[in-house]
């Protein structure tokens, strides 16, 4: 009997090392895309943050300054106005983009989700520009916005409304709304999908009881609808945050490194790339360049986690 | 008995896998082992071995005469092969950092001109030049745009650029204008054409360089040419000064001269206005000419090299060096590349560049075959400026250049006057210069 005792617990034994090698094993499979993270996540961001430290003799690393890059950034000029100028034009971006990606998006899904006829047609029509590549759309758009040649101006010209004709590109007041515009136009298809799927998984049953009870259209959305969908809005809102902040594609495509016309659209993605790489003649500054993406980098992943901590929170309330 | 099979699969594959690492490594090492022994005991084989040197470059456009020019040297160096590879200029400096930090860089790179080339040798990245044949006959100017800040030359200056004023012969004709000589007389042609219903100038504004360059243009005679350039370096005048506060009053006058909505037109939408007949002149570096005689080969093409301020007074053309070619100090082939630097400074080389291009060579004693190139050639020799702006407000981040032409923007977009200009562009000088 002793023996049997034994016998079983020498099989458990082995069968937990087993259990611990495979677990550990399983560990060694992650290494491959840990090593890719590190290489092209952590290392840049780790080397930006040691080059914000230093200043630069062209592309070679000069002498530790500590934080002078930073101060130089929010206190000198013409770096702090060109600093706060582009960030400023950031938080235009989320604020236009928040109502296009938010606000347009939802209500296009819940226009498909209804009862509408062609449905999957719609739903196409709106995902398709997310499929071009952001350089397709800029290029595209140079062509479509061109204020002598291009087809919005010779549109608005032909049905006689000429007189709206612009430079979109070409201006101050118009440059960054038109950009935010095409962008959203790009990614609006995303974030429908999104909501799309949050609403399919919305229980029918909530709204036909709500029916009974002689809930209008409006107020079933205000009532069950949003606060259902929440977490997808919340999402769309962190996502459409950090890509706002992260622009830099659709602007480069469309008016190059300086954020013109007259810094109209420059943005902090902008002065980044202009701080490191400089203008064809020159004038590179790695050390500053390093410090605004330290700053771009605590924005976004202070908003993300106070982002997490919230939603960690919701969820244990409920 | 399935985990253990697993595990003994695993553990066989890893051998295997590095069984096959030290394998390949073993393989190459007996490949190269006997590559080197060929070459030992074929002596002299050694010099005979080919040898690729790649070579980084902005002018894409320039493939073909490359390939000439690449023909040429490797019929004199038939053991060296050079692979040109262009970039997009506006990416060039992007792409040539990244090589050159990584060190996985080409041999030979092209070279923006003055705080261009100072910054990528004062980062140790290239080899001094100094002794290369050839190249003690070229102007010490020229030398200037390929300088370190310790003094030593660091390229091989190629082209010389001269800011030019292209015109259509046949839209003058058709409006009986004379080619003007004079500031007055440009805005006298400008203000017919107007007139007539021609856009007088074909002028983009979408990438605020072109606006510093056409500054270039119009400003030495508002001025005084050099006798200005020279204050300047002397530090006798600033940019606040009155001659120069003229120049950027002239370019607010231009506006009207240029096709409406201009800011938003970039350099190809202008140089199409000119080659459809939409517009008449067209103000740019004189490196163009070989894109209009590719693109427009039938027009009645005209240049007018300079304009002065009165009748028969002084004209400087304005000119600046538009890159030159650079040896990477990390580079496995440094004899061969130099042997390519003796080469761009060689007469011969010179005259090839010359008659290729369209282009004003660095390189002395060059006669260029082009009608137009001879003209703007001649022009040159009789006076010439250099492009203040590029030349000597290189320094700082941003450059003064870029400060001053990113606010010529700003003023014709109607927010900045152009005293609020200069004042922008000379506190960056000033910051620049501590």
């Amino acid at each position: 009997m002793q023996q049997t005792e034994k016998g079983l617990e020498q099989v458990s034994v082995t069968q937990k090392k087993s259990r611990n090698m495979k677990k550990y094993l399983i560990h060694l499979f992650i290494l491959p895309s840990l090593l890719l993270y590190s290489m092209f996540q952590v290392y840049p961001i780790i080397s930006a943050l040691m080059n914000s430290f230093y200043s630069f003799q062209g592309f070679a690393r000069d002498t530790f300054i500590g934080l002078d890059n930073f101060k130089m950034l929010f206190t000198q000029s013409p770096f702090k106005e060109t600093f706060y100028n582009a960030l400023h034009h950031n938080w235009i971006y989320f604020v236009v983009t928040f109502f296009s990606k938010i606000v347009v998006s939802f209500l296009l899904a819940l226009l498909i989700h209804s009862k509408i006829k062609g449905k999957e047609f719609f739903k196409t029509v709106f995902f398709l520009p997310r499929m071009l590549s952001i350089i397709v759309v800029g290029y595209l758009f140079s062509l479509i916005l061109n204020p002598t040649s291009g087809a919005l101006n010779s549109f608005l010209d032909l049905v006689g409304l000429g007189s709206l004709a612009q430079p979109w590109l070409g201006s101050t007041t118009t440059a960054l709304y038109t950009i935010i515009l095409v962008d959203s136009w790009n990614s609006i298809g995303f974030s429908m999908l999104i909501f799309l799927a949050a609403l399919q998984g919305v229980d029918k049953e909530i709204y036909e009881a709500a029916k009974i009870d002689g809930a209008k259209i409006v107020t079933q959305i205000l009532k069950i609808t949003i606060p259902m969908v929440m977490p997808a809005i919340m999402i769309v809102t962190i996502l459409t945050f950090i890509s706002s902040f992260e622009t830099f594609e659709l602007i480069y495509a469309l008016q190059g490194s300086t954020g013109g016309p007259f810094y109209s659209t420059d943005v902090l993605g902008t002065y980044f790339y202009r701080l490191i790489f400089g203008s064809i003649e020159g004038g590179q500054s790695i050390g500053l360049g390093s410090a605004v993406v330290v700053v771009l980098f605590l924005i976004i992943a202070s908003v993300s986690a106070l982002s997490l901590i919230l939603f960690r929170k919701k969820d244990f309330e409920r | 008995m399935k985990k253990h099979f697993s595990l003994l699969l695993i553990c066989f594959l890893s051998v295997s896998i590095f069984l096959m690492g030290c394998a390949t490594v073993n393989v190459n090492n007996q490949e190269n082992t006997s590559n080197n022994n060929q070459t030992n005991d074929q002596g002299n084989v050694e010099s005979e071995e080919q040898v690729e040197l790649v070579m980084y470059s902005w002018r894409a456009e320039d493939r073909e005469a490359y390939e000439v020019f690449i023909e040429k040297f490797e019929s004199i160096h038939p053991n060296i092969r050079v692979k040109f590879e262009p970039f997009q200029s506006t990416e060039y400096n992007t792409i040539l950092n990244n090589a050159l930090v990584s060190g996985t860089g080409p041999d030979i790179v092209q070279l923006r001109p003055y705080q261009g080339a100072a910054s990528v040798a004062d980062s140790d990245y290239l080899v001094p030049l100094e002794g290369v044949p050839g190249l003690d006959e070229i102007n010490e100017d020229f030398l200037d745009a390929a300088k370190g800040s310790d003094g030593k030359v660091y390229g091989v200056p190629l082209a010389l650029n001269a800011g030019v004023i292209f015109f259509n012969k046949d839209i003058f004709e058709e409006h009986h204008l004379e080619v003007p000589e004079t500031w007055g007389e440009f805005l006298e042609v400008s203000d017919k054409l107007n007139a007539a219903g021609v856009v007088p100038i074909a002028q983009s504004g979408r990438a605020a360089y072109v606006l510093s360059l056409v500054h270039g243009v119009i400003a030495p005679p508002a001025y005084n040419g050099n006798e200005f350039v020279e204050e300047i370096l002397a530090g006798s005048a600033d940019l606040k000064d009155a001659r120069f506060v003229e120049s950027v009053n002239r370019m607010k006058q231009l506006e009207q001269y240029f096709p409406k909505d201009f800011i938003a037109l970039d350099d190809q939408d202008a140089q199409r206005m000119f080659y459809s007949e939409q517009a008449a002149m067209y103000i740019n570096g004189s490196y163009r000419l070989e894109t209009f005689e590719s693109n427009i080969p039938d027009m009645n093409l005209g240049v007018i090299p300079s304009l002065a301020e009165e009748k028969g007074g002084n004209a400087p053309v304005t000119t600046w060096v538009d890159g030159s070619y650079g040896v990477v100090k990390n580079t496995k082939h440094q004899e061969e590349a130099l042997l390519f630097m003796e080469f761009l400074a060689s007469q011969e080389f010179g005259q090839l560049f010359a008659d290729e291009l369209n282009r004003l060579g660095a390189i002395n004693g060059v006669n260029p075959s082009h009608p137009i190139v001879n003209e703007i050639a001649a022009a040159v020799e009789k006076e010439s400026t250099p492009y203040l702006l590029l030349v000597h407000f290189g320094d700082g981040s941003p450059t003064t250049k870029t400060v001053f032409e990113d606010h010529l923007q700003g003023m014709y977009l109607g927010e900045l006057s152009p005293q609020e200009v200069i004042e922008e562009a000379q506190k960056n000088a000033d910051r620049a210069s501590e």
